[in-house]
């Protein structure tokens, strides 16, 4: 059954990208300062030279046009090359992504980790005194922008992926405590307490499967969540991934570079929650 | 002690000065950061900062200007000469020379750098200063050590502009890495580093006849963050840092006295100016205040650029007299002295306009209210507080000045493009001392002709003034010749006002107390201009720059 409907699920996925992409490119075409160069204050290049970087940027004027040509290089291939880095996108990304990729990676299983370590005892014990540091602990980590994490860690000499564990872990551990006190407090739950079940027991059997899909979908939150987070991270403190490419780039208008940053994140994002979607009904499958 | 025996500790001592000296000289990897990834390797095209620093560590140049006494020397050429009017350079070459790969330079390599760069195709920044008129560069290649080029057009200080032409190997299989400078790229990790090895065919030596660089290595740090660019230095992880904000430099000073340089006022001028478009989306009254020399001079006349230095620059800046900064001991002329803050003097050129003052409120003959805003680029606090400054001092004459900061991008858009702004304030940062290169400032035609740009005729008598005097002195080999022409400009600028120059910064760098030789001067690169006799004393074994 879910299979039939997989060829449906990719189209809606496909069309998803490619609109993030154009609304990418339309924000970045329409935003202010969109095809000058900073060269064309240099003093030293004449007139010629100045009107020929001025040039540089016509073909993206038409963002209908460019991203026509775009969506025709993708297929070949081919994601363009940056008007800022004067380099092929495609080498770009392939240099800054596994950086990102290693940062973010590490940075979701530590902030996963640590959120629900905490967020189990929320759980099992009730303890009043333990509910008000987890909830102090999560608001005050949420309250502090990525950013602020990130500089914080500069100064610390911390690596980039702790920032993003940071950013992640109260969010786990605030969702994560809700959804399993939510459901430690079912009555088959409670049931099984009554019956005297060891707490393990009780966690692993009946706690954790209830709160499964509900876990699965916060997984994938978590996944963008943490993209997100690694752009001003990684800007801040200067680590060579695909956040600070994307910094750059906005700051440089350099459409190219944007617009794939656009689908891969978009793509990213998708994926997620796709598979936190499959793992969960699966899950829920099996469960029936 | 006996005396044998303290001959024998002074030799002792003498002996491990001298060979820790000469280990300390062989060897150590500088490290410093740049702003950001350099856009090329290839030294004909590049323009951005970053690329700028790869090709002056890479390398070989014909003539160097030498930094700290502002004189031309011979490098790769043993000797040049000028000729038929600025038109024809001729070079003697040095012998055994060799690439970095062991091919042999010769005249040869010479024309082809200049073949390749002045191709209208390769599109070269640095070719663009020699292209005068129209025309093919003939190239004459005399001997393996002799060769003769002319130009089609004179070029206004021809030797100079040899100083960024990087000379590239005709003939060398790997001539993309191949160079004459003291270091080659040896590694580049995207956005993170780059580490540039000692070249070991450089053809320098010291005095004592040991091959130059004293250094074994660069390494060179992408790092856009400033302020973490000082904490590494703090942490002994860099040694130089070329410039630091006023700020910073002053907590520095107060930490580590020895490794903050101030080498006083920079090239670079801080100037607001007005602008007078004709086709600007600005109301027609506004464009008649900016195109009046008294409105001008009045807002040059009551700023107080003395506050400026000491509360925006903490004193590490001089107040500008016009478009020529006093470090440049040539073409400064030092007949020009810095507006003096007169109130007084202001509101009397602003009365012979019909302007005047209505509790408080300066208005204009016509009743309007005199108030415009003024951009400049986000981010950049010194800047933001000389507009805040200003606005304070525009109000003593019933100005009411609006700050608007805007990302850089943005900026250039208003200034450039859409021409939708009333006044900028930006700094401009000189990089030569010739003013040859700012032909495309100061000609009215020109499109960094920032008040009014590329205009089709000169809009007033005194642009066609100093169309006629820039073209002259570029014309001419003369420099004292030039000297006058350009003078004259100078105190044209500063009558008309087109640009309100406010200050002269000053050069503030840091440099680690480990960097032997080290001597930061004005001029780009300020502290690592002599990169060749450079050297890292042994390391603190604290780790730290301590003092």
């Amino acid at each position: 059954m879910w299979i039939r409907a997989l060829p449906k699920h990719f189209l809606r996925l496909a069309l998803t990208i490619m609109l993030g992409g154009l609304l990418g490119a339309t924000l970045v075409r329409l935003a202010p300062g969109f095809g000058v160069d900073e060269r064309e204050l240099d003093t030293r290049l004449n007139t010629q030279s100045i009107e020929l970087l001025r040039q540089s940027h016509a073909s993206q004027r038409n963002i209908l046009g460019y991203y026509r040509g775009y969506l025709a290089g993708l297929f070949r291939g081919d994601l363009g090359v940056s008007t800022s880095l004067d380099r092929p996108v495609a080498e770009l990304f392939a240099e800054r992504l596994p950086v990102t990729l290693h940062s973010v990676g590490i940075g979701v299983a530590a902030g996963w980790l640590l959120g629900f370590l905490l967020a189990l005892p929320a759980a099992l014990f009730r303890w009043k005194a333990y509910e008000i540091f987890t909830a102090g602990l999560s608001g005050l980590f949420l309250s502090l922008p990525a950013a602020i994490l990130g500089l914080g860690l500069v100064y610390a000499g911390g690596p980039a992926s702790l920032a993003i564990a940071l950013v992640v872990f109260p969010r786990v551990l605030q969702y994560a405590r809700n959804i399993l006190v939510q459901s430690a407090a079912l009555p088959h739950v409670l049931a099984a307490h009554a019956r005297g079940l060891h707490r393990t027991r009780v966690l692993l059997w009946h706690v954790l499967p209830n709160a499964a899909p509900l876990l699965f979908a916060l997984a994938g939150i978590s996944v963008s969540m943490a993209f997100g987070a690694a752009i001003p991270i990684e800007a801040i403190c200067d680590y060579p991934g695909i956040g600070q490419l994307t910094w750059q780039a906005a700051l440089s208008r350099d459409l190219p570079v944007l617009v794939n940053v656009t689908l891969l994140i978009t793509v990213i994002t998708l994926a997620a929650n796709s598979l936190s979607d499959l793992a969960s009904s699966a899950f829920v499958r099996q469960r029936i | 002690m006996s005396r044998r025996m303290q001959i024998v500790l002074a030799s002792f001592c003498f002996c491990w000065l001298f060979v820790s000296t000469a280990a300390a000289q062989s060897g150590g990897e500088l490290r410093f950061s740049i702003q950001s990834e350099p856009k090329t390797f290839d030294p004909m095209l590049a323009d951005d900062d970053s690329s700028e620093t790869i090709r002056y560590l890479t390398g070989g140049f014909l003539i160097r200007l030498n930094r700290q006494t502002q004189t031309l020397e011979p490098e790769l050429a043993t000797s040049w000469k000028v000729s038929n009017g600025g038109q024809t350079i001729s070079f003697e070459l040095r012998r055994n020379v060799v690439f970095s790969d062991g091919t042999p330079f010769s005249a040869d390599d010479v024309a082809y750098t200049m073949r390749t760069l002045m191709d209208p195709n390769l599109h070269s920044p640095t070719a663009d200063p020699f292209r005068s008129v129209e025309g093919q560069v003939k190239i004459d290649v005399k001997s393996p050590t002799a060769i003769v080029l002319q130009f089609p057009g004179p070029v206004a200080n021809l030797e100079e502009l040899f100083d960024s032409v990087a000379i590239v190997s005709a003939k060398s299989p790997h001539r993309d890495v191949a160079g004459l400078g003291p270091f080659v790229v040896a590694e580049h990790k995207a956005g993170s580093s780059i580490v540039l090895r000692r070249n070991p065919n450089y053809w320098k030596r010291d005095a004592a006849g040991k091959p130059l660089p004293y250094l074994d290595a660069v390494h060179l740090d992408i790092q856009q963050n400033r302020d973490l660019e000082m904490l590494r230095f703090r942490r002994g992880e860099i040694q130089l840092i070329n410039t630091i904000a006023p700020d910073a430099f002053d907590r520095l000073a107060a930490d580590m006295r020895s490794a903050a340089h101030d080498a006083g006022p920079s090239f670079d001028t801080e100037q607001m100016w007005f602008n007078q478009v004709a086709s600007a989306p600005i109301p027609d009254y506004k464009k008649a205040w900016f195109r009046s020399q008294n409105f001008r001079r009045a807002v040059s006349q009551a700023i107080n650029r003395a506050d400026m230095c000491r509360i925006a620059f903490a004193g590490h800046a001089q107040p500008a007299a016009g478009m020529i900064s006093p470090a440049n001991h040539f073409w400064f002329n030092a007949k020009l002295r810095p507006e003096e803050t007169d109130v007084p003097g202001a509101l009397k050129r602003l009365a012979d306009d019909g302007f005047h003052l209505d509790k408080d409120v300066l208005r204009d003959r016509d009743g309007h209210a005199v108030e415009f805003s003024i951009i400049t680029n986000a981010g950049n606090k010194v800047r933001e507080r000389l507009a805040v400054m200003m606005q304070d001092d525009l109000a003593r004459i019933g100005i009411r000045l609006n700050v608007v900061t805007l990302d850089f991008p943005s900026l250039i858009d208003r200034i450039s493009h859409s021409f939708n702004y009333e006044a900028c304030l930006l700094g401009l940062v000189n990089v030569d001392l010739d003013p040859s290169t700012q032909m495309n400032v100061w000609l009215s035609s020109a499109s960094n002709h920032q008040w009014n740009p590329e205009e089709k005729t000169p809009a007033t008598p005194w642009e066609v003034e100093i169309d006629r005097l820039m073209h002259a002195q570029a014309s001419t080999t003369d420099n004292k010749q030039r000297k006058e022409y350009f003078d004259r400009v100078q105190e044209i600028v500063a009558d008309q006002a087109p640009f309100i120059y406010l200050v002269n910064k000053n050069a503030l760098s840091a440099v680690s107390p480990t960097v032997r030789n080290a001597a930061p001067v004005v001029l780009r690169p300020q502290t690592y201009w002599n990169i060749d006799s450079l050297y890292l004393a042994a390391p603190d074994p604290s780790g730290r720059h301590g003092e």
